[in-house]
């Protein structure tokens, strides 16, 4: 089956700095993905390019088999792939809807649809199993947890394929974490291509499929996740073993 | 101290009538209270879809009858009243921990669970890490249920069954071997800690809540990633066999992992069907295998009948030795319904000498995970407060 998404031998310079080597990378649907590096391995980057908010110096990008030049984060939005970055992008002082649609209110004769955009609220809430039981609360009474709960429904507003999020359990207490991996769960039983970048190894290899390694900016491993060994990736990540191809470890 | 648990179905008033909107009203917001743990009155409103004022009515009369108490909180830098429902002092907390995933719930002495949680692990998860984990969210689930880490009484931990006998005896997963789960976690906590298996710890939670409640003589298999099976007799679970999971099922068969020849597991086990699916499905872990069931997908459904017809037989063979008065299926495999429940009542019709299969077998008709419901009932016994047989 094609993949949603490839990258394909994709390099990006800024500056002097070569930050990504000749990456590939992809992601199916109903699969999550793990990409993991130490810091400066270029995961960020990786992400913002196909975010949009990059365009990659050299390589190809491919939705569905069809080359694409994803120019900005909206052209990103309208192509289906939706991203959660780490610092939120949510506004403290508005309730949980009207973060959720912040930038992409539904209108109807010029005046705002209120009741559906708190059903649809609702309805993307349930899907991911949230434990939030007023959406007219302001966003700064929720937990950690819970804003990173409203952070992936507003991600699921666009409608979209595939669902970038970058460091979603970071600073989350263990209860909080056991939720945003629930709904990284339903994210792929909703048949979405998710793509989990992060530093902790146990999270990530909890729900991911495959797990792909970046070390100073090019690939060193592809991981089927049921059986790779924490050992292993340990080695990838900090260079104790070298991966040359991306063909499955 | 009144537990207030409304039941739905006993309304006793004229339906339609203000007495019985009243009480159906006050049974959503205790429904929303058992959901969320701690709510404000706005809260209760917006959950619910109910009136301020309707909620205002329905808490202050909980008050008076001490079913809810209130708290002080500030919400938008307004003083606000959260509201929680009264437990018994005396909670317990469940943990089963399995192979992929870390399930916990935490119980009072009537067995509600008030709050429920569930992590995924990684495939080889470490001890000391996840022993560590399962402590941080004990003391999470308390204070978020608006009880205190000291009302926890006890501990109970449900794991597979172990072919070796470990320090908490034949219980433990695979590289766990040596590991005193009982000591790390009791330590840990300083609190007492009970362990179980978790096919005992889940025919506990049916004979005290569920389709084995009030039954002579039941029988409990559960299907997972290995199958395992309990006895249950007069309500108390009977202690010390290996499992309807080395019954020998084919003479000529496979080596088990117990050495023996031919046991259920080596057709029934997760690896077994994983080896089968692997062509044209590749690696499969068991809740795909449910999901792509439940789909409709035909190479697991031939793949669970199968599994289902060997279950069956052997489940035949232990009914004509002990004469069960219920059977109860459940597992993680039991989530596929009919595709695993059929080939087993088949199996067991084609026995003449077994009273109907269509009456002897019994859905399980408690859901979330009941092997930490379960162990979280021996918990409470252990600390000599028998969590309540009858409810």
């Amino acid at each position: 089956m094609l993949p949603l998404l490839q990258v394909r031998g994709v390099h990006k310079y800024f500056g002097g700095v070569h930050a990504l080597e000749g990456v590939d990378f992809e992601v199916g649907a109903g699969e999550v993905v793990g990409l993991v590096g130490d810091n400066a391995a270029g995961k960020s980057t990786l992400a913002r390019i196909i975010a949009g908010v990059y365009r990659p110096d050299a390589g190809d990008v491919l939705l569905e088999g069809k080359p694409v030049q994803i120019a900005s984060p909206k052209m990103a939005l309208d192509l289906g792939i939706a991203t959660v970055f780490q610092e939120f992008a949510l506004v403290e002082s508005l309730d949980v809807v009207s973060n959720l649609f912040l930038g992409r209110e539904i209108v109807h004769r010029g005046l705002l649809a209120r009741d559906e955009m708190e059903r649809l609220t609702r309805s993307y809430l349930r899907q991911l199993n949230s434990r939030i039981p007023d959406v007219h609360v302001q966003l700064q009474t929720l937990s950690a947890g819970q804003r990173q709960c409203v952070s992936i429904a507003r991600a699921l507003v666009t409608d979209p394929r595939i669902i970038v999020l970058d460091e979603p359990t970071a600073s989350l207490s263990v209860a909080q974490t056991a939720e945003v991996l629930q709904h990284i769960e339903r994210l792929r039983d909703m048949g979405l291509g998710v793509v989990f970048i992060g530093h902790n190894l146990s999270d990530i290899r909890a729900v991911a499929d495959r797990i792909e390694v970046l070390r100073h900016g090019h690939n060193n491993g592809s991981f089927p996740a049921g059986s790779a060994k924490q050992e292993d990736l340990l080695a990838a990540i900090t260079g104790a073993a070298r991966y040359p191809s991306r063909a499955p470890a | 101290m009144l537990c207030y648990a409304p039941r739905m179905g006993e309304v006793t008033v004229a339906p339609g009538s203000q007495a019985s909107l009243r009480e159906a009203n006050t049974a959503r917001v205790v429904d929303a209270l058992k959901q969320y743990g701690r709510l404000t009155q706005v809260e209760i409103a917006s959950a619910t879809g109910l009136s301020p004022a309707t909620v205002s009515n329905i808490v202050r009369q909980l008050l008076s009858e001490r079913a809810v108490e209130t708290t002080a909180t500030t919400r938008s830098g307004r003083r606000a009243q959260q509201v929680n429902l009264v437990r018994s002092s005396s909670m317990a907390i469940g943990v089963h921990i399995g192979p992929r995933a870390m399930d916990l719930t935490l119980t009072d002495t009537t067995l509600d669970a008030v709050e429920r949680l569930h992590l995924p692990l990684p495939a080889d998860h470490r001890f000391d890490t996840t022993l560590d984990r399962a402590a941080l969210l004990t003391a999470e689930m308390a204070d978020a249920s608006g009880a205190g880490i000291s009302d926890v009484a006890a501990v109970g931990v449900a794991m597979p069954s172990s072919l070796r006998r470990g320090p908490n005896g034949f219980v433990g997963l695979d590289a766990w071997e040596d590991i005193d789960v009982a000591a790390v976690l009791g330590t840990r906590l300083g609190r007492k800690v009970v362990v179980a298996r978790e096919v005992d710890a889940a025919a506990v939670a049916e004979a005290r809540l569920g389709s084995l409640k009030g039954v002579g003589l039941g029988l409990y298999v559960r299907v997972g990633e290995s199958t395992d099976s309990a006895v249950v007799s007069e309500g108390t679970v009977l202690r010390g066999a290996p499992g309807i999971g080395h019954v020998q099922a084919q003479p000529a068969g496979a080596i088990c992992r117990c050495g023996g020849r031919g046991c259920l597991n080596t057709l029934t086990s997760i690896q077994a069907m994983q080896e089968l699916l692997r062509i044209s499905h590749g690696a499969l872990q068991l809740r795909d295998i449910v999901q792509l069931a439940n789909r409709g997908d035909r190479g697991c459904l031939q793949v669970i009948r199968d599994v289902g017809q060997a279950i069956g037989v052997a489940i035949g063979d232990v009914a004509s030795v002990i004469g069960p008065d219920a059977i109860v299926v459940g597992g993680p495999l039991a989530a596929t319904g009919e595709a695993l429940l059929r080939p087993i009542r088949e199996a067991l019709a084609s026995r003449p000498v077994l009273p109907d299969s269509g009456e002897l077998l019994v859905a399980s008709v408690l859901d979330g995970d009941i092997e930490s419901l379960g162990v979280s009932a021996l918990a409470h016994d252990s600390v000599d407060q028998p969590s309540v047989r009858e409810r």
